[in-house]
């Protein structure tokens, strides 16, 4: 597990490279949920939506939106595909997010319409730990996990 | 030191500024933008909820070319430019935020226009709510950390990109 400026970042992951990892599951699905420094640069999340089993959406359109007292934003998908599960704990409690991102606190599993080419758009291991050093530095946010 | 306003004896200023006829600052002339495309933006709300598809999809349009093609390009071509070049070090934390805001937006908009589309308005409401919460938050930003500082930036104090403001709203009034 790399960290920088307090922010975890697993190299086992796949990542869009701004707010959204992913992770390949042997049943051909992606599970999705955001970063750690996204998580941080949003705030105490207070209100999480996430789209409904069955949903299909095409490539970089919103699984989720996500708000906070200050900031509010979307969870895009990496691949065209369709939600085959969602978290429904985080409807109720979004903070979880804030608490456990990489954990229990994922947001979608997603099926890919094309599953060869679902990791074309995502970056992995030490050049997208790199990528997203710079990313936490662009925004300049310092991570800090909440325990509750 | 406060830059003098100018003079832009035009259509957008009679429209948008409504008080003042004549003169205004680019800080005054970007504020009054965002709220001219609030009010758009809630117009098409309305028709959303009279289910006056036509209408809201027109009102989108208008909003979305408002907010893409004038209030943030002039930003993103002019604005942010002047003020990174006024902190001296590329691209700074602010505007790359502010940029950032910009991008995620216009993914919501395309997301809205698809939901007017289908009449989904259950749809329409929730990406509205989260547009509006993003615009709220985003202004607020811009017109408190950005906008004070634009006209002492630019050599122009905004001049320019104030009458690329007003010849954005008069494109638009002529269509």
């Amino acid at each position: 597990m790399s960290e920088f400026q307090g922010c975890q970042l697993p190299e086992d992951l796949h990542y869009d490279l701004d707010y959204v990892w992913a992770r390949p599951e042997e049943d051909g699905t992606f599970t999705i949920g955001v970063t750690d420094p996204a998580q941080t640069m949003s705030g105490r999340l207070q209100k999480a939506r996430i789209k409904k089993v069955g949903t299909h959406l095409e490539a970089g359109r919103h699984v989720a939106t996500l708000e906070s007292g200050k900031w509010a934003g979307g969870v895009p998908v990496p691949f065209a595909g369709a939600v085959i599960a969602r978290n429904d704990a985080l409807l109720e409690n979004p903070h979880l997010i804030n608490i456990d991102p990489y954990g229990d606190a994922w947001i979608a599993r997603v099926r890919p319409d094309d599953p060869a080419t679902a990791l074309e758009r995502l970056h992995t291991g030490p050049d997208a730990v790199a990528a997203l050093q710079a990313w936490i530095k662009r925004y300049d946010v310092q991570c800090m996990r909440c325990s509750d | 030191m406060k830059s003098p306003p100018f003079s832009l004896g035009n259509r957008f200023t009679r429209s948008a500024l409504k008080k003042e006829s004549t003169v205004s600052s680019i800080d005054q002339i970007m504020q009054h933008d965002h709220e001219r495309l609030d009010a758009l933006l809630e117009a098409c709300a309305t028709a959303v909820q009279e289910s006056r598809w036509q209408d809201a999809a027109g009102l989108l349009e208008q909003f979305r070319r408002g907010i893409v093609e004038g209030h943030m390009f002039v930003e993103e071509t002019m604005l942010f430019p002047a003020f990174e070049a006024l902190e001296g070090d590329g691209e700074h934390s602010l505007t790359a935020l502010l940029r950032k805001g910009h991008q995620d937006l216009r993914v919501f908009f395309q997301e809205m226009a698809e939901a007017i589309e289908a009449q989904d308005a259950e749809e329409f409401n929730d990406f509205l709510s989260t547009v509006q919460t993003i615009l709220r938050q985003h202004d607020a930003r811009e017109e408190a950390e950005l906008y004070p500082h634009l006209a002492d930036a630019m050599p122009d104090h905004g001049a320019a990109a104030a009458q690329r403001m007003a010849d954005g709203q008069r494109e638009k009034g002529h269509e």
